[in-house]
Formats: C-alpha cells, structure tokens, sequence
C-alpha cells in the first residue's frame, strides 16, 4: 500500500472542510449529506490504512536542511488516529442535530472538519517538527470552534485559550530545538534519539528542557497549573466540547507527551531522574485538583470539564511512569476515557438541546422523560468511577499496574491518587444520576412534561459509545495485549 | 452443571430489570398508583421469584462444588464462581433472610407505596448478593460489592424525603470510599499474590510478601476498613445509623440483617482467602483491627442505649453486633472464627426479626419512639413476644443462640495468644451484653407492664402476612442455641480449610 495515502487522509478532510462555506447547496440535507460523507470516507480510508499498515514515509515536502513535513505509521499513531477516526463520523452525525440551535453552521463545520485533518496530522507525523507544525495548526483551527457563539464570555474564553494554546505550543518548541541538536534524528524513534556523546555533562540542562517540553504540550491536556483554561473552553457548544475537549485536541497534547517522553527523549534517559519527580507530581496534583473541582462545580459542562482535566492526568500518570506498561496503561485510558467521557458530554449536550437547562440542580426527575439518555449517562459514570466490567475499569487496572511494577513512593501516591480522585468522581456523577432518577416524593413531574429523548442522530451516537464502553469492559484481553505489544519495542 | 450457578444470580436480576423497564413506562402513562389487580400480579410475581431463586441457590448449596468462568475482566482475570464452603454458608442465610423478609414487605409496602421500584431493586439486590456469595475470586467479588452497593441505595432513599435522599448519598459514598480502599488493597494483593482466586489459607507467595511486607500489610489494613465501612466498623460507621433507619422497615432489615454481612464476606474473603491468616497473625494490623472492632463494639452498644429512635436503636445496635463478628474474626483463631460465623447467621436472623417488628409498630400504630411503644404488647402480644425471645437470643442468654456464638467468641479470645485483648475482650463483650439487655429490654418490660394506669386496649396482632414471617425468622433466629450441633459441624469444616 501506497504511504501518499497517508497524506490524503490528513489532506482530505482539511481541504473538505475548508470548500463548505463556497460550496452552494440546495439545503441543509445536502450540506449533511457532503460532510457525511466527506468525513466517512476519510475514516474508512483511514481504517483501511490502519489494517495494511504501511511500513514507508511519505514525504509531503521539505523545509531547509534535513527538517521535512512528513508521515509516517507506527503503533502509538494507529491507536491515536484509529481513537479519532472511529469517533469523528459519530459525533459529526450528533453535531447535525445539535448545531441547530446554534446558528452559523457552515462556518462550524467548516473547522470541525479542518480538525479533523489535523488531528490525524498529528497522529500520522513521522517526526518532532511535522507534529509541532499540526499541533500549532490544531490551535489555530480550533479557536473558531471555541468562539463561535460570539458572547462575551466566549470570546474571553477563546482569548484564554489561545494565550494558553499559543504559550504551551513555544514551550513545546523549546524542546523540539534542543532535540533537534542534542537527538541524533528529528524523526520519532522508540527509546528515544538523544545522542549522549553530543550531550556530554550537560545532562541536568536537558532533563530541564524536557520539564518544559513536557508541561507545554501537557497544557493542551489541561495539567495543574495550566488547567483553567479546558472548564472555561466549555462555552463552546456541546460537540466541540465532547470531541475536542475531551478527546481529540486534549489528547493530541497527551499524544504529543508521550511522543517526546518516549520517542525523542527517550524514557530510560528520564527514568528515576528529577524530571520524571516535577512531572510525576504535577500529574498527581492535576489527578486530586480535577476532581474536587468538579465536585464543586454546579454546571454540568463544566463539571464534566474538571473531571476530564482529572482523567487526562490519569493517561499523564501512564506516560511519566516512563515504561513500557506505563505507556500501555496510558494508550488505554487515552482510548476508554475518550468513549467514557464524550458519552457523557454527549447526554448533557442533549439536556441542553432539548431544554436548555445546563445546572446540576435543574435535572430533578429528567431520568423518567430522557430514559435513554440518562441511562446512557449512568453507564458513563459507572465507567467513569472504575466499576469493573465497563471500559474505566480495564484502564485504570493497567495503569495500576503499572505502576505496582515501577514499586516507586512516587508510583503508589499515584494508586491512592486514582482512588482518592475515583470516590470523587463517584460523587460528582451519582448525585447527577440520583437527582435525574430519585427527584424526592414531592417533585411535580408537570413541570418537565414537554422533556424528552432526542431523535435518532443523537441516540445512535451514544448506543456505539455505550456498546463500546461495555464491550471494552467485558472483553479487552486482544486490545491490552495489542498496547503492549506496541510499548514493548521501547 | 456449573451454568446453573448464573440461574439464582440471573433470574431475580432479570426480573427486576423487567419491573424496572415497565415501571419507566407506567411513568410515562399517568401518576396515578397501580390498582389492586396489578398489585396482586406484581406481588405473585415477586413471590414466585424469590421462592424459586432459593429453592436453586438451595439446591446449589446441597451441592457443594461447581466453577464457573465467564469473560475476562481484566487480563487473566475472568468473572469466576466457585462453590466452596463460607459461599454455601453465606448464599443460604442470605436467601432464607432475604425471602422471608420479602413475603413480610408484600404486606408492609402498601404502606409506603411505590411497590414496583421496590420490589424491583429488592430482587436486583438479591440476585447481586448471591453472585458475591458464590464468587471465585477478588476482583469478581469486588464487582458485585459495587454493584451492590450502587442498587441497594435506591432501597434507602426509597420513600424519597430529602432526608432519605440524603442518608442513601451518605451510604453510597461510604461505601464507594470504602470498596475503593478494598480495591487499593486489591492492586496489591494481586502483585503479591499467586492467583486472586479464594483459597481457603491464602495464596500469599511468600517471597513477595516477605519483600514487600510493610505496603502489603497496609493495603490489607485498607481492605479492612474499606470493607468494614459496609459492616459499620469504626472509622466508617457513620452512615449506618442515618441510612439503615430511613429506609422502609423491610429494607431496614435487609440492609442490618444481610447486606452489613456481605462487608463480612468481603473481610472474611481477603482475610482468610487471599492473603492468608499467617499473615496477619501478630503483625500490627492485626492489633490495629482487634482495637477498632472492640471500640465499636462498646461505642455501638453505648450509643443504641442513650438513642430513643426505635429503628435507629436497632441500627446502633447492628454497628455494636456486626463488630463482634468482625471482632471474632480479627483473632485469626479457629474457635473465635467459630464464633464469628455462628453470630454472622445468628445476627441476620435475629436482627430482622427486630426491624421487621419495628415496622409493624410503624405500620399499625405508627410510633416510631421507644418511649411510645409502652402497652404495645397488651396490643400485640405474638409480635412482641417474638421481639423478646430475639432481644434474649441477641443478648446472649443461654439457651438461645446468641449464647452459643457469644461463648465461642470469648473462649476463642482467651485461646488466641493475642496478650491484653485475650481478657480485655470478653469483658468488653459481656459489658456490651449488659447494654443490649439494656437497650433492648424495656421494650418489652414496659411493652407488656405499661403500669397500672394504662387503659385497656383491644388485642390487635399484626396481620398473618407480617407475623408468619416474624415468627418464622424468630424460630430460626432463637432455636438452633437449643440444637446447635449441625451448624457447629459444617462451620468448623470450613474452619479446619482456613487455618
């Protein structure tokens, strides 16, 4: 198989996306229509790539020198890119539905589908600089996405987002300069690319620049103290929230953390050193911070926003355990938290369709007029919380042990930090769950009466996510063997 | 022969699950209650499963062997059942409790309405508790001690007052915060350990567990608090006297009677089962636990006598009781083990009975305060009668069988080797014992000599539908103190396997 597929899968979908607002079509089924397809088409064109497997780079073109934009597969981007592939097409065919009631859809579309292009970008790039140029891409395109509705506290909460996207993005740079000139290659390389000859006694200066590497890709993944800006990103409207802020922008900064820990720094070189201690317990910070907020938090976007800040810290955990099974326990909360979470978000984002109403509080008894939906919803949260059997479970094992078999101090704060932030999300989603189905004997079921499930577009999406969340719970053998086989060539 | 393990378990969870679906669409129809006909088809419905699910549990347990693996949980680990002796002992009080209780709600629920969600989570509950009974290893009876505990809450906050509400949030996040101590405990033992699946001695590789002692007793020492939470010990008791009295009188039970016992099949599980008695035995957690439980003991008992809340008496009284068993199992020696298990099936006996008369006084007089209940057995002699014989039974007077299990737990203490707590012990348990009898006796004292004063009141028993079951838990929970022996018998087995 050809590897220039590689750069039509990324290509594809940007240059779809970015033809909506100049293409004229008759009505809105057409514009459904295309982008349907549009995006369809690349997800199995993406898949079909992802069981061939090609072995060889694609060079789109080069810069000076030897730095290149460039695409290549490897198995950490098969999990990543077949993550976003999976899910784009089910969360377009949802936004269809919820984007009605917010206006200006062209425009919307047009960037959620240049996102998707991206993303994958990021998934496929061969080396440090190709990912860096897509993840500032991702920055870029999705800001729109982020503003779109034009109040004033969604363009605060854009200009928020961008300071921090832009700022995490020179971070990110530093470190890529100095790969670039202590690494033996640009490209990815399982076990890293530092040269030691090259680095000398300058090890401390790198270990630093790693730090900063580290925390400026992970405040995409909203790391403790760079965390605010993922709740106030929640103004966006529901399926940016639930796609890109809880799965495809947020974990292109996990992704790209774990490019850098394993593939360019390289995770024997960080092991036991003093980077791998700020990083770890900045991680085990953002794991405990993440969750009592959303404890705290009434809104419920904003709650499930802390929460995914919290269970992104959890793939964090995986990846500065800086080993093999790390980086599998890692891929697989990276992969069940991304099903958990927009399954959530998308129950919530239906709430908000169909009544506007976005308080914990204002839920009492909405179990008994959205059924599907709120059962939808307790799935999630009893994946969310680790009950064994459903998706959250598998992950959190994984990574557990994992770090049962580093047997560091640091290793075990991280297990009661996952069960500490597990009783906290327990909290946060039952007492929803208890408030939609339990609304107390004096509650007046007249005053939700016009409350009901949405229609197909909305429920299809959330049966594939549940059907996946308990699929994943009840048998993940192959899937966890696969992940370890990718992190076994470490 | 081993898939018929699933058919206790699946039946009253599908059947539930079906009550449930249909009680969404009842929902969706009018507000108006169910009529009589559809209630009497609920309540043969519910009948039939309750009696066929323990005819099959029965059945199984008769028995005695059988596995059954399912799917893979995690890797390596597969959802597995396994018949072995503390399962069979475990899943038959379980269902003979459970049904009993359940005839006497057929004629308590009216009272409270909205039968359908309670008989549906009621049999939800049950099928989940003889999963965890018959579960082969620790991650699958992790998995049904939190499906557990997630649909046994709407059986508390089931009369839906804020203040139910609230007491079944207080239960399920104890008992979250408890199953996720067990579940810290859990990560451990499965680094430590050769296989998770339950093995009477444990299966502790003892070169691991020499390494990495210290963290291991500490993940243990979690597991015991953690599944403590569900039994009331001390430090994670506190739900127990908010949640257990709100709920409605049958539930009560259950919840006092047997759910506090599923915290004991965790704790005996880890104890005995994984990590193995040898273990613990002399190591601080040990004196750790022995503390803790002889603390709720007396703060139970003492508590349960200053509270003037009937049910809530009851349920102080569940924390002192349910940690004498847990004391029994803390001296890791095979009579106080004894001990422990005889009160285990005596306790779930008897403290039903107590809740189940508790709510007759509810739902006949509706008094709900100890100091209102006097002449109630001018009124109600059966049902009183039968709360005295399990007040005596729960105090420990010979011949009843609370003095059975009372003196196996004091003589095991004395055997045990374990220094102070070896007198200091049954001293506790005979100063308990004095504040039951003190907490529970008035009762009946004043029950049945309100004084001289008192006007004369017309007999007015509780209906068959309650006082059949009343008296049937009263007749297993008082006589086996007079023909022990078979009991003893088949306990001891287990208790030859374990150490």
């Amino acid at each position: 198989m050809n590897a220039a597929i590689l750069a039509v899968v990324v290509l594809l979908p940007v240059l779809a996306g970015a033809l909506i607002p100049f293409i004229p079509f008759k009505n809105r089924l057409w514009m459904m229509v295309y982008i349907e397809a549009a995006v369809l088409l690349v997800t199995i064109l993406m898949f079909v790539t992802l069981f061939n497997q090609p072995q060889e780079e694609f060079v789109l073109f080069r810069f000076a020198g030897n730095l290149s934009l460039s695409f290549k597969l490897d198995g950490l981007g098969s999990v990543f890119a077949g993550l976003v592939a999976f899910l784009w097409p089910l969360a377009t065919l949802y936004s269809f539905e919820y984007m009605k009631h917010e206006g200006h859809e062209k425009y919307f579309f047009m960037f959620y589908t240049m996102t998707y292009g991206i993303t994958l970008g990021i998934a496929l790039a061969e080396d440090i600089v190709t990912m860096y140029c897509f993840y500032e891409a991702l920055s870029i395109v999705t800001l729109p996405l982020v503003i779109h509705t034009l109040t004033r506290e969604a363009i605060l909460a854009g200009r928020t987002y961008v300071y921090y996207m832009l700022g995490g993005a020179a971070f990110g740079f530093i470190g890529l300069a100095f790969v670039l000139i202590y690494g033996t290659t640009s490209n990815f390389v399982p076990g890293g690319v530092l040269d030691f000859a090259k680095i000398g006694d300058h090890r401390n200066m790198i270990l630093f620049t790693y730090v900063m590497c580290f925390f400026g890709f992970s405040i995409k993944t909203a790391i403790w103290p760079f965390c605010s800006w993922l709740p106030k990103a929640g103004v966006a409207p529901t399926p940016v929230t639930a796609l890109l802020h809880a799965v495809a922008v947020v974990k292109a900064g996990a992704f790209a953390a774990m490019r850098v820990t394993y593939y360019s720094f390289g995770a024997d070189f960080l092991r036991g050193t003093w980077a791998q201690g700020v990083v770890m317990a900045a991680v085990i910070i953002t794991i405990v911070y993440g969750c009592s907020r959303a404890v705290k938090e009434t809104h419920m976007k904003r709650r499930l926003a802390w929460s995914t800040v919290s269970n992104l810290s959890y793939v964090l955990f995986g990846v500065v355990l800086m080993s093999p099974l790390g980086l599998a326990g890692a891929m697989s909360h990276m992969v069940f938290h991304a099903f958990i979470k927009i399954s959530a978000f998308f129950c919530v984002g239906a709430v908000i369709y169909k009544t506007g109403r976005e308080y914990v509080h204002q839920l009492n008894g909405f179990g008994y007029r959205m059924p599907k939906v709120f059962v939808v919803f307790t799935i999630s949260g009893l994946a969310l919380m680790g009950v064994p059997g459903l998706a959250g479970f598998v992950s959190k094992w994984n990574l557990v042990k994992a770090a049962l078999d580093a047997g560091t101090g640091a290793a075990y704060l991280g297990i009661a930090a996952l069960l500490v932030s597990a009783l906290l999300t327990a909290i946060y989603m039952m007492t929803i769950v208890v408030r939609a189905f339990f609304p107390g004997k004096d509650f007046d079921f007249s005053t939700i009466s016009d409350v009901e499930d949405p229609n197909w577009m909305m429920i299809l999406p959330l049966t594939v996510f549940t059907i996946a969340i308990i699929y994943f719970g009840v048998c993940s053998g192959w899937f966890t063997d696969m992940l370890e086989q990718i992190s076994s060539v470490m | 022969m081993n898939s018929w393990i699933l058919l206790p378990v699946c039946l009253p969870v599908i059947v539930g699950a079906c009550l449930l679906i249909s009680l969404a669409f009842d929902r969706r129809k009018d507000a108006s209650g169910p009529s009589e006909e559809e209630l009497k088809r609920l309540h043969i419905l519910v009948f039939f499963t309750l009696i066929a699910t323990t005819v099959f549990t029965l059945a199984l347990v008769w028995a005695g062997k059988g596995s059954l693996a399912l799917f893979e949980i995690v890797k390596g680990i597969p959802v597995y059942f396994q018949i072995d002796g503390a399962g069979r002992l475990f899943a038959a009080i379980f269902c003979i409790a459970w049904t009993a209780v359940g005839i006497y709600a057929f004629t308590y629920m009216p009272h409270e309405g909205k039968e359908k969600q309670f008989f549906a989570f009621y049999l939800i509950v049950f099928g989940v508790l003889i999963a965890l009974a018959f579960s082969g290893n620790l991650v699958t009876m992790y998995l049904f001690y939190e499906l557990m505990t997630v649909t046994s809450a709407p059986l508390v906050l089931h009369n839906g007052s804020r203040e139910a509400i609230m007491a079944s949030l207080k239960y399920l996040f104890y008992s979250m915060c408890g199953a996720y101590l067990g579940l810290f405990a859990l990560f451990f033992l499965y680094q430590n350990c050769d296989t998770l699946t339950f093995t009477a001695g444990g299966t502790l590789n003892p070169e691991l567990a020499a390494q990495n002692g210290t963290i291991l007793l500490i993940a243990v020492f979690a597991a015991l608090i953690g599944f403590g939470a569900k039994a009331g010990m001390f430090p994670l008791h506190a739900w127990l006297p908010t949640a257990h009295p709100v709920a409605p009188s049958p539930a009560s039970a259950v919840l006092s009677g047997v759910i506090a016992k599923a915290g004991v099949l965790a704790v005996l599980r880890v104890v005995y089962y994984v990590a193995g008695a040898d273990f613990l035995r002399g190591s601080w957690v040990q004196t750790a636990w022995m503390t803790l439980t002889l603390l709720t003991v007396f703060m139970g008992s003492l508590l349960a006598f200053r509270e003037p809340v009937f049910k809530k008496r009851l349920a102080y009284s569940t924390v002192s009781q349910v940690s004498y068993i847990l004391f029994g199992l803390s001296l890791l020696s095979p009579t106080a083990f004894e001990g422990a298990m005889l009160h285990t099936v005596f306790h779930m006996f008897i403290k039903c009975t107590l809740f189940l008369v508790a709510g007759v006084f509810i739902v006949k007089c509706n008094k709900t305060r100890v100091d209102e209940l006097d002449g109630i057995g001018k009124q109600m002699p059966g049902t009183l009668w039968c709360f005295t014989f399990a007040s005596l039974a729960l105090i420990g007077i010979p011949p009843t069988s609370g003095f059975i299990s009372k003196w196996y737990l004091a003589q095991g203490a004395l055997e045990a080797n374990v220094g102070v707590f070896g007198w200091l012990g049954p001293v506790i348990l005979l100063v308990s014992a004095l504040l039951t009898a003190g907490y529970l006796l008035p009762v009946t004292m004043k029950g049945f000599f309100p004084g001289k004063d008192y006007p004369s009141v017309p007999k007015d028993d509780a209906p068959k539908g309650m006082l059949y079951p009343v008296l049937f838990l009263t007749a297993i929970a008082v006589l086996p103190g007079v023909i022990p022996n078979p009991l003893i018998g088949f306990i001891s087995r287990i208790a030859d396997l374990v150490f």
